[in-house]
């Protein structure tokens, strides 16, 4: 555990008396700008504390050695100490003056000096070490007087350990304040470290491996980098490349990426819309895959547009080419072969399918399911 | 039908990919300047005042919308397409949102960018598939937000069109199908695109409001 300079665990705002609105030395004026209060609220605090024995007075005066002129640095140590000594004594006087018992307040004063000096090391030029010792003489000084002063009666003996609580409370609560923080701030840093090796990790399994196999095969690089460009984006975009199964937008997706590997060509799929997997669906799907195939086959083109439209009127799926094309009339027997199966595939589920083509024109597959 | 000479600015921050596309436009187009930074970008196109701004809607220092929106009030003429890696649609709606009259992704060819940067210049819109589907899929019926129904719903014209383009049907193919003029198709995309631009539907808002868009 490193011992750094003990530290309030709040901000507190930079106070400097100042120019405007001044009445006397811009102490009041200053406060009241600090604390974004109205300065004639601060003013009549003054002025009421120095009823109590005068402790408004001596409160002044300490801020006036205390505070920095407007625009200046912060006034020599003397002036400093001599401020601090003046604000602890207004302290005591106010105290005493509002009419607590000796008993209560030296004790007290001792608590707060022994808290101020092992929080304001740095200001009072004191050594962290010995600004600590000072502070836990001064604390248990502080503590052992209450203690004394007050074990004659009979409620002081619930009020000691009290006493001792809230010492122990000034001493050891910024402290542990200032540790939780420290290991917040370690927590997520090694949130942050293991981000970065589980992306090194990704990068390095993915992207240089794909890489480092089209250098040893440059004729697969279109394939192998289609399959990483796939892989890639539905990890950076997971929301708008479902590869979730279960639904047909992911069943189409993964059928398009199988055509993909199969034939190297490139499948597109625009998508509106989603339904869940059922027979159905999965009926069309396996046509819609058989469709894309074909494109793939015999269309002699390196892109199959794909395009699932799944609403409220029923899902269609439509696979298009701009390709050779062909007479549906006029076709090969191993041709219409695919078509059946299309179609059938379709029909068994009450669906319906539609191609379209002629030579020269590319082809259209529209699969329906109402 | 010869085609004017189309001046255009390239804005992209990758310089293997700037090559690219300067190798691929067709002698229609000529690329009359380059950036890579929307800092380096805004005073290069007030400067040149190009037909159409070809832009990255990512880049190192801002996107593809900051430039738009410095670069539009001074150079109301100056048309943008943008171009993405990315198909996520809140950058696709942020940059139409902007001002962009289309969005393409990078895989598009050549001969197909050279044609869209024509269109752009030509005061139409140009939608990718992938975009299609995105608009069908924002005005997908119910869920309005509905001040003006006028803007928050399709044609059912504009929804076929639609449905077209998705299906990958070019603008030609679209109005032989249709029986529509080519110069009809282009409105009812233009109209979809200025829905798009101005409709207050949850789910178009939602995206822009999400990026500070609106």
């Amino acid at each position: 555990m490193n011992a750094g300079p003990l530290r309030l665990p709040v901000a507190l705002p930079r106070v400097s008396r100042t120019e405007r609105d001044r009445v006397v030395a811009g102490i009041c004026a200053g406060v009241g700008e600090a604390l974004a209060v109205d300065p004639t609220l601060v003013r009549l605090t003054f002025g009421f504390l120095a009823f109590a024995s005068g402790a408004g007075i001596v409160a002044y005066l300490g801020a006036w050695a205390l505070l920095p002129a407007p625009g200046a640095a912060t006034p020599p140590r003397g002036r400093r100490i001599a401020g601090t000594v003046l604000l602890a004594w207004s302290a005591i006087l106010a105290l005493r003056g509002l009419g607590l018992a000796d008993s209560l307040v030296w004790p007290l004063a001792l608590v707060a000096a022994g808290v101020a000096v092992g929080t304001g090391a740095a200001s009072l030029g004191l050594g962290v070490r010995r600004a600590q010792a000072v502070a836990l003489v001064l604390l248990v000084a502080g503590v052992v007087l209450f203690v004394s002063q007050n074990t004659s009666g009979r409620a002081s003996t619930f009020v000691a350990p009290g006493a001792v609580a809230v010492a122990l409370l000034l001493v050891v609560g910024p402290w542990a304040w200032r540790l939780t923080r420290e290991r917040d701030a370690e927590h997520a840093e090694r949130v942050r470290t293991e981000e970065r090796a589980d992306l090194a990790a990704r990068v390095h399994d993915s992207v240089l491996q794909t890489l480092t196999l089209i250098q040893k095969d440059p004729g697969d690089a279109r394939r192998l980098a289609r399959r990483q460009e796939r892989e890639l984006r539905a990890w950076l975009y997971p929301d708008r490349e479902p590869t979730a199964e279960g639904t047909l937008a992911g069943a189409v997706e993964s059928a398009a990426a199988e055509i993909e590997e199969l034939h190297g060509v490139r499948v597109e799929v625009v998508r509106t819309g989603d339904a869940p997997l059922d027979e159905r669906t999965q009926a069309l799907v396996l046509a819609a895959r058989e469709a894309m195939g074909n494109a793939a086959r015999h269309a002699g083109v390196e892109e199959v547009s794909v395009f699932l439209d799944a609403g409220d009127a029923g899902i269609s799926v439509y696979v298009r080419d701009r390709g050779a094309g062909f007479d549906p009339n006029a076709v090969a027997a191993d041709r219409r072969g695919v078509a059946e199966s299309v179609r059938g595939r379709m029909e068994r589920v009450g669906g319906t399918a539609r191609i379209v083509s002629a030579p020269g024109e590319g082809t259209e597959v529209e699969l329906k399911l109402s | 039908m010869s085609k004017p000479l189309r001046r255009v600015v390239l804005v992209e921050d990758h310089d293997l990919f700037r090559a690219g596309v300067r190798a691929g436009l067709e002698a229609t187009v000529e690329v009359v300047g380059e950036a890579a930074s929307v800092a380096d970008a805004v005073p290069l196109i007030k400067e040149l005042d190009p037909d159409v701004v070809l832009l990255d809607v990512h880049l190192p220092d801002g996107g593809g919308q900051a430039v738009i929106v410095q670069v539009a009030p001074e150079r109301p003429g100056v048309k943008f397409l943008a171009l993405s890696v990315s198909d996520a649609a809140e950058d696709v709606i942020g940059v139409i949102r902007a001002g962009a009259r289309g969005y393409v992704t990078k895989a598009i060819s050549g001969g197909e960018l050279t044609e869209a940067v024509h269109r752009i210049a030509d005061g139409d819109a140009v939608f990718s598939p992938r975009l299609a589907g995105f608009v069908l899929d924002a005005f997908r019926s119910g869920d309005t937000a509905s001040t003006d129904p006028e803007l928050d719903q399709l044609t059912a014209r504009e929804r076929e069109v639609l449905q077209l383009i998705a299906r990958g049907y070019r603008y030609k193919e679209i109005a032989g199908r249709l029986h529509l003029s080519a110069r009809t198709v282009e409105s009812h995309v233009s109209s979809v695109l200025r829905k798009l631009q101005l409709s207050s539907r949850h789910e178009i808002t939602r995206w822009a409001a999400e990026r500070r868009l609106i």
